[in-house]
Formats: C-alpha cells, sequence, structure tokens
C-alpha cells in the first residue's frame, strides 16, 4: 500500500469514526427535570410615621386610642406566591417616642375577612429623647406557609394606653418580607 | 523566512484568541473558500453544488460552560452546579450557534483572468450573551445582592434565519495580485434581537428612610426588535411545527430584504509566501414588513406601602392603596409595543492570513505544459473575527495544508479562541474524476465526548468541480 493510499484511508477513517462515535458522556440530561429556580427576595411592606395629630378626631380634636388601616396585598395572590413560596419572614420593627405603651396588632386576613394570621406585641413607651424598639421577624414556613397564601390583607391596628388628648409623640414603623421561593 | 515563521505563529497565537471557521479558508480547490475570501486563488475553471448538499455547516459553541459542567452525573446536586456556573461565568461570555446550507452553487471561469460564481445559501445566526444580572435575580433573588446593581443591559442577543443571494467575481490582477467582490441579496426569514439595553434593578438598605430598602428601577431602556415574529404569534393555533413550517414556506423569498459585499485579496509576495485578507457581510438587514418592537422604559422607586390611617366609617372602603401603586407604577414605568421599522447590521466577518509553501510538487517532463509547480505543503496562519454586540470575537489558527495529490487534500488545523485554547481541526477534500467531496470538522478532541466540548463544529459538502490540468 502505497503512502498517500495509506493516509488516504487512515485519516478519513479515523475522523468519520471520531464525528460517528462522538456522544455525550458522563451526563445525565434528566437532571433538567430537576432544575428550579430558588430566589430569596427581600421586599419592603408597610410602612408608616405617626405622630399625636393621628390619635385625634380631624373634626372634634377628640382622641382616639385605637386607629387602624387596612392595605390590600394583591400580590400575595399572583401565581408565584401561590405556587411557589416555601418560606417568609416577615419583620416589624416599631421605634416609640410616645411616653406611652402601644399595643400593635397585624393582621393578616382572607378575601372574606377572616383572620389567617396575626403579630401581636406590646411596644414599651418611649420618650422624645429615646426611642423604644420593637423588632420582631415572625416566620411562616412548612405548612404554615397556606396561612400567607390564603391572605390577602394586612391590617395595621394600634392601640395606645393611657393617653389622652395631650399626647405627644412619634411612632415609626417598617415591615419587610423576605420570601424563599422554588420554581 | 522558515526560522521566522513557527516565532511569528507562536506571538501571533498567545495574542489573540477567539471565534473562527478556517478549515475552508484558502483552499484553492473548493469553491466554499470564495465564500470566504472572493480574493482568494483558485485552481479550477467550474464548479456546480449538488443542490442543498454543497455546503453544510454547522456550528455551536458556549464560551463559559458546557453541558458537563451542568448535567455531570457525579452525584452531586444539579441547582449547585447552576450556581456555581453562574457564579463563575461573565456577561461576556456568549452562546452562538450558526448553521449553513448551501441550496445552490455554481461558477465558472470568464476570460483569461476572471472567475464567476453565484449562488444561494440559506443561514442561521443565533448569538446570545449571557443575561447574568437577570438570571442571577431570578435564579437567586436580591436577598443577597443589597446594595448591587442588576445590570439590564447584560440581556443582549440577536437571532435571524435568512437566505441569501449572491454573484461573486474573482479576478486576476497579474501573478502575484488576485482581487474579490461579492454582491449579496439577503432575503430575511425571521430576525429578533435585544441589544444596547439600559438600566438598572437595585435594592438599597436605608438607614434614617421611611423603610428598610429603597427598590429602584432607574434608566430602564430594553427594546426588543422583530421580524416575521408577529405574524406568527399573532395567527391563532400555532404550535411549533406549524411555525416552523411557515419559515421554511418563506426560505426563498422572506419578506424583508437587505443588501451587502465581500471582498477580499490574495497578494503572493514571493513564490512562496502569500497575504490574503478578505471581510464578510459588509452589509445591512431592513427590517419594515412583520416588524414588532417591544419596549420597556422608565424609572420608579418605592420603599413599599404607606398607610394613611383615615377616619372610616364601617361602611366606608379603604383606601385602594395596591392600585395606586400599580398605578405608579404603570405610570413610569411602561411598556408599548410598536411597528417601527429598523436596520440590523449582519455581522460582520474578517479574516487575514499569511501562508507558506514548500516541497514543490514534480510536474511532467513536457515543454509544452506551462503551469507552475504547486507546493505539496502550505502553512498558514489565519486571523478571524466577527463583529457582534459587545464587540468583536476573534481566534487564530496555524494549520498544516497538504495536497497528497491531485485528487486528496488534507488540512490539520491547530486554533485559539475564546471558546478552547486546544482546538484541533481536521479538514478532508478527496476529488474522484470530477466529484469532489470534503469535510470538515473543527475541535476534534471535543467530539471524544461532546458533553465537556466548548465547542464543535462541522462542514461537509459535495460538488462537481472542473479543473484545466
Amino acid at each position: 500500500m502505497s503512502h498517500s493510499r495509506s493516509i488516504k484511508l487512515v485519516l478519513p477513517a479515523i475522523i468519520f469514526g471520531l464525528l460517528l462515535t462522538s456522544c455525550f458522556k458522563d451526563v445525565d440530561f434528566g437532571q433538567s427535570q430537576d432544575i428550579s429556580l430558588e430566589p430569596d427576595l427581600e421586599v419592603d411592606l408597610l410602612f408608616y410615621q405617626l405622630n399625636e395629630t393621628d390619635f385625634l378626631d380631624s373634626g372634634t380634636n377628640a382622641f382616639t386610642p385605637v386607629i387602624r388601616d387596612t392595605v390590600r396585598l394583591e400580590f400575595l395572590d399572583d401565581d408565584y406566591i401561590q405556587d411557589g413560596l416555601t418560606y417568609a419572614a416577615l419583620r416589624f420593627k416599631h421605634e416609640n417616642k410616645f411616653p406611652y405603651e402601644i399595643k400593635s396588632n397585624i393582621k393578616f386576613l382572607r378575601e372574606n375577612g377572616r383572620r389567617e394570621f396575626n403579630v401581636a406585641y406590646i411596644i414599651p413607651p418611649g420618650s422624645k429623647s429615646s426611642s423604644a424598639v420593637v423588632d420582631t421577624t415572625h416566620i411562616l414556613e412548612g405548612n404554615n406557609i397556606v396561612n400567607l397564601q390564603r391572605s390577602i390583607q394586612m391590617v395595621v391596628e394600634l392601640e395606645i394606653v393611657g393617653a389622652n388628648q395631650s399626647l405627644e409623640g412619634e411612632l415609626e414603623f417598617m415591615s419587610k418580607g423576605l420570601f424563599r421561593f422554588e420554581f | 523566512m522558515q526560522r521566522i515563521l513557527p516565532i511569528l505563529i507562536f506571538l501571533v497565537a498567545i495574542i489573540c484568541k477567539g471565534q473562527n471557521r478556517p478549515l475552508l479558508y484558502n483552499v484553492d480547490d473548493l469553491p466554499q473558500s470564495l465564500l470566504q475570501n472572493p480574493g482568494a486563488r483558485i485552481d479550477y475553471i467550474r464548479h456546480v453544488g449538488i443542490p442543498f448538499f454543497s455546503q453544510i455547516h454547522l456550528s455551536a459553541g458556549s464560551t463559559g460552560v458546557t453541558a458537563y459542567d451542568i448535567f455531570a452525573d457525579d452525584g452531586s446536586g444539579v441547582n449547585q452546579r447552576v450556581r456555581d456556573v453562574m457564579r463563575d461565568i461573565s456577561a461576556g461570555d456568549y452562546f452562538s450557534v450558526n448553521e449553513q446550507m448551501e441550496i445552490l452553487s455554481l461558477g465558472w471561469k470568464m476570460g483569461d483572468r476572471g472567475y464567476f460564481s453565484t449562488g444561494i445559501y440559506q443561514e442561521l445566526d443565533v448569538f446570545a450573551y449571557f443575561p447574568k444580572d437577570p438570571a442571577v435575580l431570578a435564579f437567586e433573588g436580591n436577598a443577597d445582592y443589597i446594595g448591587q446593581d442588576f445590570d439590564f443591559s447584560d440581556a443582549n442577543f440577536t437571532g435571524e434565519v435568512l437566505t441569501v443571494y449572491h454573484a461573486g467575481f474573482n479576478y486576476k490582477v497579474d501573478p502575484k495580485l488576485s482581487v474579490g467582490g461579492r454582491l449579496k441579496l439577503y432575503s430575511g426569514i425571521f430576525n429578533a434581537e435585544s441589544t444596547d439595553n439600559e438600566g438598572v434593578f437595585r435594592t438599597i438598605e436605608t438607614p434614617g428612610g421611611p423603610n428598610f430598602y429603597r427598590h429602584e428601577v432607574s434608566g430602564l431602556n430594553v427594546t426588543v426588535n422583530t421580524s416575521g415574529y408577529a405574524s406568527l404569534k399573532n395567527e391563532e393555533g400555532m404550535t411549533v411545527d406549524k411555525a416552523v413550517a411557515e419559515l421554511m414556506s418563506r426560505s426563498l423569498f422572506g419578506q424583508n430584504g437587505g443588501i451587502g459585499v465581500d471582498l477580499g485579496f490574495n497578494y503572493r509576495v514571493t513564490n512562496q509566501f502569500s497575504v490574503n485578507a478578505s471581510v464578510q457581510d459588509l452589509g445591512l438587514m431592513f427590517h419594515q414588513k412583520d416588524v414588532e418592537n417591544y419596549n420597556y422604559f422608565g424609572s420608579f422607586q418605592t420603599n413599599g406601602l404607606e398607610p394613611l390611617f383615615p377616619e372610616l366609617d364601617d361602611n366606608e372602603a379603604t383606601i385602594p392603596y395596591w392600585d395606586i401603586f400599580e398605578d405608579r407604577v404603570d405610570l413610569n414605568l411602561k411598556d408599548e409595543t410598536t411597528n417601527n421599522a429598523y436596520t440590523t447590521w449582519r455581522p460582520l466577518k474578517y479574516n487575514a492570513s499569511f501562508e507558506f509553501g514548500t516541497g514543490k510538487s514534480i510536474l511532467p517532463c513536457d515543454y509544452l505544459i506551462s503551469k507552475k509547480p504547486r507546493f505539496m505543503n502550505l502553512f498558514g496562519m489565519l486571523i478571524s473575527g466577527v463583529n457582534r454586540p459587545k464587540g468583536s470575537t476573534y481566534g487564530v489558527t496555524a494549520y498544516w495544508d497538504r495536497k497528497v495529490n491531485d485528487h486528496l487534500r488534507f488540512r490539520l488545523a491547530y486554533a485559539v479562541d475564546e471558546f478552547s485554547i486546544t482546538k484541533l481541526g481536521f479538514m478532508m477534500s478527496s476529488r474522484f474524476k470530477n466529484f469532489n467531496i470534503y469535510l470538515a470538522a473543527n475541535d476534534i478532541i471535543g467530539y471524544t465526548n461532546l458533553a465537556k466540548a466548548n465547542s464543535a463544529s462541522l462542514q461537509l459538502g459535495m460538488q462537481f468541480i472542473f479543473k484545466n490540468l
């Protein structure tokens, strides 16, 4: 067999052999089923800054010890919450400069107003120069996560204890959620 | 020259990186070399391609990740591997797929010095940078990235399917210089592109602010242009199969046109040493029909929702804070669908090479034969690049081209590019009378296990080539 003839046969055979036997080795594409997006999202929720006027009736100037408001959190009804939420850490922080104890009750309600869960605590009295701080985190995971998934309304309710019409001070509230998903 | 050449090759190899398709470049007995350099030297007088089979080219690559990196069957968790890859890969890494199929190819000698070639080919080209920041945001969320920007400019891709009608002329100016040009008419079948996007999303801590964080979308300006897509999208009952069939039906006469040129030359400095260069697809596509543009723009920031504790009777509804919030979002972050014509550059490719020949062929001892002897061994170095949205991709290839005899030629190549620094290529072209068949495969090592290969490419074809021997 001449030199050129052997090249003519051997080289193409090697290359064709490589191409024909080429394949994907040491991999398992079935794992694509297991790939999941697992984002952890930090999201601000509600905030407010109140002073004495918020506890006085705007018409009569009468002292109102209990005030409340309701905010619809429509995103809780979205598919990614309903289908993918596995964990939530809700953090609430109050800074009180009123010299009175304040009862805070944060409620999460269903569409029909039925309570799913609440976070209630007492904020100690503070002073103009020094705030009393309550910083708490409420965890929902496992079976409890449905409590958040069923909720659509967040009610913030405050009751100031022992105050009267001449109260002075400020109350700040911050809240956020850490939402962990698995898609 | 023989001493300088290896040094030159080494120097060029270490300073260049990139992407290339060099195995058919400068192959003077294949018409496909005229598609890469219309000024290339050729040694045939006529060619006719087998329709649809004169060139089938496939290449795919990924600079930052292999299939093995994600799907390794090693018992570790696939999601952890995805996270590792996303950490290692950058927004400059990219995925590319390119396919070309010659539908028609023919050419013939015109006069003593000219060669006319023409044909039709269909091309698919997809090029996408890894959208790192949007991917990290989707995969990991913002919790571990407080204070960091997620940049929407990372979303950057182009994709097109088109048919190219071309006619070129190769002219031998003198025994040293040959030049050539090729006019191309593009017929666009499908195009989608999103480049030059702007804007960031960030979550920043706000000590002293009203809430823990401030979420900001700043300077968002994202546009996705499409042509040939709206009609597919709007057709009822459209499935992937139907969409592919519809695209195929547009193959010969797409809805949008474009024009471009290839230019090139080859100059023989000495009998043994030649230099050449070319540009391909210096052209534009004008997208005017079946166009749909998706625009997302604006800026917005929020600290959350602020309840105002209004004094309400039992029957009064609460303030619709969420609706107000959504209205603010809609007012500040807009999305629009328009039908504005747009123009895209075709991905410009450029090549420059030098070649050194040794080992003259032995010609028959016949005074009637005036042909110059050919070199049986050609050593060459090719630098090639492609213009892409974030800049050019480069590659450099060193090759040994061996003409075994008039019927068999092969080329061994070593290349360094952005996919790999150990890219071995092989090309073989064989002729049985006037019938030619060729096969070229790049990154041969990768073919042993495609899962671990960053890229693979293959060209094959068959045609009739007539020589004046």
